[in-house]
């Protein structure tokens, strides 16, 4: 019996001598304020370093790859829209779902797949040590106050887009609580105003089939990812209108996902293309005008392929 | 800096030259001292932005308005594009007809313009699948026409679909598609990868009926269209300006778009990138990737071998896009054209050599029957001078290519018919118009086919046969090397197994020690011949 | 008396069946076929002769017989042993000479009344050919009474000799019997026609293009030919168009202008004419006989399996056309002189290399020749 408890470990480090435990505070002297280590600022540059892009690359294509696959059976669309674009890039997608990330970071094309970083909330992706790390190393990201452009998240975004990284951002800045859009934030639109860098457009139509907010258990459906054409500020621009701007260039791809590509060009020209956040639609018809915002689907070829 | 075209006296350390040979290569060492061969310039700095140039171009057409001031809602617009035969090969994604449509739709969209027509001008081409479709004009601009029957193939056979615009000064019939010929505004993008394209054939050729086309397409015409790559010195050219006039007197407005791409046919790195090096500048690599190359090539079967080539998509820059009225678009494409193809070679020679390579504009996605290895040989390319034939009145022209008897039997139905019973009986082009080609071009089966497969029209190897009509009444032998000898002897040439042995042959008719000119095509090389 | 001998020997003619099948010909040396030495046919009665032939054909009916491909529908027509050979063309005892009309016909069989084919001198049509006074046999060269053209002598009734004129070669002559067939054939067509198709430029074929060029009303005759020399004669003989057999269905595709279907042309020619007689020649008629049209069988057939649907669905005609009448016999005599037929004969054998010569008919048309004879005029038993 005594043998046993003298094996208990907690015994055992009680009794070890300082050195070999945790220094204790002598009465009277303040104790130095705990640095966070966690949301904010939690520090990813581990994860951009060669043995983590290797295997995200790894968990890309042989995990998440066929996880999208099977989950969101991705249409992909537009790339010829980025034909002659280099790196560095700010793609700047719509959020409806948790999906969106794995789905818009298989989506992307060469050369952007895999030196890209992701924006993702601090107060969500980086609460714990385990989730911190695992959304550094799988998804690339790094927090961002979705509150607030921080100073400290803005410097780290634009130290990276200046290295030559591309961007991943959800401008929302958080997912979809009924299936409407939420305006652009300013993020997106600042740094690239910022670092000189494009902004492309894209469009993610059926992740909140899959995986809306608030469910647990997805539902595999089809997605279509459009990508749109790359955007720059304009001179004097403000980050504001910028951002509006990016707005409305991915209801325009909405748009052209759910009619045409003509309609959505001759609309989006007279400025009336469907708005995402169905600003105007209040009550019970906001969850009614949803079913018009499915896409046409490609229908079954009527032409042989000789 | 690109380097020119330019011509090649070869001597004793010349190494052996590359000859195409469909879908495959020959290495031929030609006779010192008395051979040359004609190089093509390396491709032209392409346009860096390319979406900003079409723009301009749209903005600033010459002796027009610009685009958006031709433009209003109620508006009936047909846009005209060419059809699968351009670029050869095609090119990769987004195509520069996508890119040029797109633009001018946007604008169309920024004046609300409803009543859009798009129509692959493709004369009596045939029909172009979803996936041609596709890779011509983009998935967007597919997706938002095709399903509402906006966008579709031009058919030369529905009576009800062509519009009369009245005869030239010479009696030709002019009569095109009749939503094109009553639109407000036609808007025609052309690839001009070669100068006899675009200009007033876009339209009076493209969108034709074959009651018009005759006028053009036979073979007094292209005897005398010398050559059909020159159009000033072109009767084809010339019969299609006159018809140009009539349309222009019809009123029929036309808004010129043509753009010319650079000879980056097979990339500046990649598998295929050493086919447009010199031979004497391949590196350790671009041997090994040659070698490769013919050697992998070898392993496959003529069906899969045929399927790996047609697969390729050329990395074009884009040289130029200009719009406008239609003459002087055409006369600066020609310049840019000329820019890149154009090389001075002097005097001509009495034997001419070429490797066909595995493509024609009639055989994309196809197989390249023996009909258009003639086509290719006499017609394409001993047409590629400017001035006099590069060789000489009665000289000999060496082809290398394997002639397959074989035809597509989707996409070349009277070609087989053509081959078994036309060339049977005869290989001369006039003969042949006055015995066979009303029975062909007016059977009722090819025309279904025409019109609601994927087949050429009937008449069409015919026209490839004139194609050739002006080199087969100038040279004085034509020997294929390693073709079928049963399909070359059936178009009227001379089977040879080896180089060697052509030129034994070729010594018949133009004496021993001939001189020897050699056509380094493709990537696309014309001739300046003093 | 030397003589090519058919004997009724079950194992050997399997064999033959099984070699023929491998190697066309290989039949005469493994089957029941051999060289005898027997005695000269006796004459059955008044009215017959003694012919001596001169040349003597080899015909595709005696190859399927050698090769053991021939129909059991013969046996009770045929009676053994034979001696084969019914292209014949022979001196007669007062030194005339002659050629022979095979069919054993009523009178030729002492069969009294004639039977409704031969009163009314349609003698490829008599219905007591396993009757009568001789042996069964359909023709001379099938019959053990009468012998056969591949021997130094044969009998014949008078009624079956013709008399040739003295102007014409042996040559042309032997080629009368198998020239008779083809205008037979040629003579059944009735009205003017715009298309014929003839399949198959074997000596049937070539004849049958000349004889419809001779005795038929024919805008258009198609031909089709696996070998160069016979593609050259068919042209030479008049066909408008001649080519290989798979050109066939595209070019009275075009000639006719009419549309596909499943691979198969939606019209046709009026009238084809099968020299060949094989289910893919059958299958190959069918499939371009406009609908409404005839397809004549000249070739012999034999045991066929065939889709009959199209023959149904387009209200084919399938109609045999068998020998000739004495008639047909002598406008044959008259189209081998104009048509100079004689150069078919591409070679000729003596009796003793009788095994060649099978080999050669058997793979005539690959070695460039047409038809393949044997020459008995130097045989010495002959002017014994």
């Amino acid at each position: 019996m005594g043998s046993l408890s003298k094996l208990s470990p907690a015994k055992v480090t009680a009794q070890l001598p300082f050195p070999y435990r945790a220094p204790t505070v002598p009465r009277g002297v303040e104790p130095l304020p705990e640095e966070p280590k966690l949301g904010a600022h939690y520090d990813t540059d581990w994860a951009r370093r060669f043995p983590a892009r290797w295997a995200r690359a790894v968990i890309l294509e042989a995990a998440l790859r066929p996880a999208v696959r099977v989950l969101a059976d991705p249409e992909r669309r537009g790339y010829d829209r980025l034909a002659g674009l280099e790196p560095p890039v700010i793609f700047a997608a719509n959020h409806h779902s948790h999906v969106d990330a794995g789905l818009l970071l298989t989506s992307l094309p060469e050369p952007f797949r895999y030196k890209v970083f992701a924006a993702a909330a601090a107060d969500y992706f980086f609460v714990n040590r385990v989730a911190a790390a695992a959304s550094a190393l799988a998804l690339g990201a790094i927090p961002i106050e979705r509150s607030e452009v921080t100073r400290r998240s803005a410097d780290q975004s634009a130290a990276l887009l200046d290295d030559g990284w591309n961007m991943v951002i959800f401008p929302e800045g958080g997912r979809s609580p009924d299936g409407w859009g939420q305006h652009f934030r300013g993020g997106a639109a600042y740094l690239s105003t910022r670092c000189g860098v494009p902004v492309v457009p894209v469009h993610m139509e059926g992740t909140g089939r899959i995986l809306p907010k608030g469910r647990n258990r997805p539902r595999p459906g089809r997605t279509r990812v459009t990508f749109g054409t790359p955007m720059r500020p304009a001179d004097g621009e403000s980050s504001r209108r910028y951002a509006a701007r990016i707005e409305d260039a991915v209801a325009a791809l909405a748009d052209e996902v759910s009619h045409d590509w003509y309609t959505a060009r001759v609309r989006a020209h007279a400025g009336q293309s469907p708005d995402l956040t169905g600003a105007d639609l209040g009550g019970w018809r906001r969850t009614w005008a949803l079913g018009d915002r499915k896409p046409i689907r490609a229908r079954k070829r009527r032409w042989p392929d000789l | 800096m690109p380097r020119p075209g330019f011509v090649l006296e070869v001597d004793g350390s010349t190494p052996p030259i590359l000859f195409h040979h469909g879908e495959g290569f020959r290495l031929e060492k030609l006779p010192a001292g008395r051979s040359r061969v004609v190089y093509p310039g390396e491709p032209l700095e392409p346009i860096d932005d390319v979406d900003q140039a079409i723009e301009d171009a749209l903005l600033h057409p010459l002796d027009t308005d610009p685009l958006p001031a031709l433009l209003r809602p109620d508006m009936k617009l047909t846009i005209c594009f060419d059809d699968v035969s351009l670029p050869l090969p095609p090119m990769k994604r987004p195509d520069i007809r996508q890119r040029v449509i797109e633009a001018v739709l946007d604008m169309a969209a920024a004046a609300g313009v409803d009543d859009v027509h798009l129509i692959a001008a493709l004369a009596l081409h045939r029909r172009m699948t979803e996936s041609e479709l596709r890779q011509a004009v983009g998935d967007r601009v597919y997706d938002a026409f095709e399903p509402k029957g906006l966008l579709y193939n031009h058919d030369a056979e529905d009576p009800d679909n062509l519009s009369f615009l009245g005869t030239t000064d010479k009696g030709e019939e002019v009569e095109i598609n009749k939503r094109a010929a009553e639109s407000d505004l036609i808007v025609y993008v052309n690839i001009n990868l070669v100068a006899m394209d675009g200009g007033h054939k876009s339209t009076a050729t493209g969108l034709a009926s074959y009651r018009s086309l005759r006028h053009h397409h036979n073979v007094n015409v292209m005897r005398h269209s010398r050559s059909f790559m020159d159009r000033h010195s072109s009767e084809l050219h010339h019969s299609n300006w006159r018809m140009g006039e009539v349309i222009r007197n019809a009123g029929v407005k036309i808004f010129q778009i043509e753009t010319t791409l650079n000879n980056d046919t097979f990339g500046q790195d990649g598998p295929m990138s050493v086919l447009a090096k010199r031979e004497w500048e391949w590196s350790t690599r671009d041997r090994a990737a040659f070698v490769g190359l013919q050697q992998g090539v070898k392993l496959l079967k003529p069906a899969a071998r045929r399927k790996a080539f047609q697969t390729w998509r050329a990395p074009y820059g884009l040289t130029s896009v200009t719009a406008g009225a239609v003459d002087p678009v055409h006369e600066r494409t020609l310049e840019r054209c000329f820019e890149q193809h154009l090389v001075s070679v002097e005097g001509q020679t009495d034997i001419l050599t070429m490797g066909l390579p595995y493509i024609c504009p009639y055989n994309v996605n196809s197989i390249m029957n023996p009909i258009l290895v003639m086509c290719l040989g006499l017609g394409y390319f001993f047409n590629m001078y400017r001035g006099k034939p590069l060789v000489r009145e009665g000289g000999v022209l060496i082809m290398t290519h394997p002639t397959p008897w074989e035809f597509h039997p989707v996409h070349h139905p009277s070609y087989i018919d053509f081959f078994e019973q036309v060339l049977a009986e005869t290989t001369d082009p006039l003969e042949m118009e006055q015995r066979y080609e009303k029975q062909f071009a007016e059977d009722e089966w090819y025309r279904h086919l025409y019109r609601t497969s994927y087949a050429y029209h009937g008449v069409h190897p015919f026209y490839m046969w004139y194609w050739g009509s002006h080199a087969l009444e100038h040279l004085g032998r034509v020997i294929i090397v390693g073709g079928d000898p049963k399909a070359v002897r059936r178009l009227g040439f001379k089977p040879a197994s080896t180089m060697a042995d052509a030129f034994e042959m070729a010594s018949d008719v133009v004496g021993a020690a001939p001189t020897i000119t050699h056509l380094h095509n493709p990537p696309i090389v014309m001739a300046d011949v003093t | 008396m030397k003589a090519v001998l058919f004997e009724r020997k079950p194992a050997r003619y399997a064999a033959a069946a099984v070699a023929g099948r491998i190697v066309p010909g290989r039949g005469a040396s493994v089957g029941p076929l051999r060289l005898a030495d027997v005695d000269p046919p006796e004459l059955p009665g008044d009215g017959w002769q003694r012919l001596r032939p001169r040349l003597a054909g080899i015909c595709g009916s005696d190859l399927a017989t050698i090769d053991g491909r021939s129909s059991r529908y013969f046996e009770p027509i045929v009676s053994f042993p034979f001696t084969p050979g019914h292209e014949v063309v022979g001196d007669l005892d007062d030194g005339t000479r002659a050629v022979l009309v095979p069919v054993l016909s009523c009178v030729t069989r002492g069969v009294e009344p004639l039977c409704p084919g031969c009163a009314s001198s349609q003698i490829n049509r008599c219905e007591r050919i396993a009757f009568g006074h001789l042996e069964p046999g359909l023709q001379t060269g099938f019959c053990t009474d009468t012998g056969g053209g591949w021997s130094i002598a044969l009998v014949a009734h008078e009624s079956q000799l013709l008399p040739v004129p003295k102007a014409m070669p042996d040559e042309q002559a032997v080629m009368v019997e198998p020239t008779a067939c083809a205008v037979h054939a040629a003579r059944s067509l009735r009205g003017p026609i715009d298309t014929v198709a003839v399949l198959g430029a074997g000596t049937l074929g070539l004849l049958t293009v000349a004889a419809l060029r001779a005795h038929a009303d024919v805008t258009t005759i198609m031909v089709t030919a696996k070998y160069p020399a016979q593609q050259r004669l068919a042209t030479e003989l008049g066909a408008d168009w001649v080519a290989a057999p798979a050109e066939l269905a595209r070019a009275i595709r075009s000639a006719t202008g009419s549309f596909v279907v499943g691979g198969r042309p939606t019209g046709g020619a009026e009238v084809v004419i099968d020299c060949v007689g094989s289910a893919d020649s059958l299958t190959q008629a069918l499939a371009v006989t406009r609908p409404g049209g005839e397809v004549l069988v000249v070739g012999m057939p034999g045991h066929t399996s065939l889709d009959l649907t199209a023959l149904w669905h387009r209200e084919t005609g399938l109609r045999g056309c068998y020998a000739y009448t004495v008639d047909d016999f002598e406008a044959a005599l008259g189209l081998v002189g104009e048509a100079d037929l004689g150069r078919l004969v591409s070679a000729t054998y003596p009796l003793s290399r009788y095994e060649e010569a099978v080999d050669h008919a058997a793979n005539a048309g690959r070695r460039g020749a047409v038809k393949v004879a044997f020459d008995l005029r130097d045989e010495k038993e002959r002017t014994r």
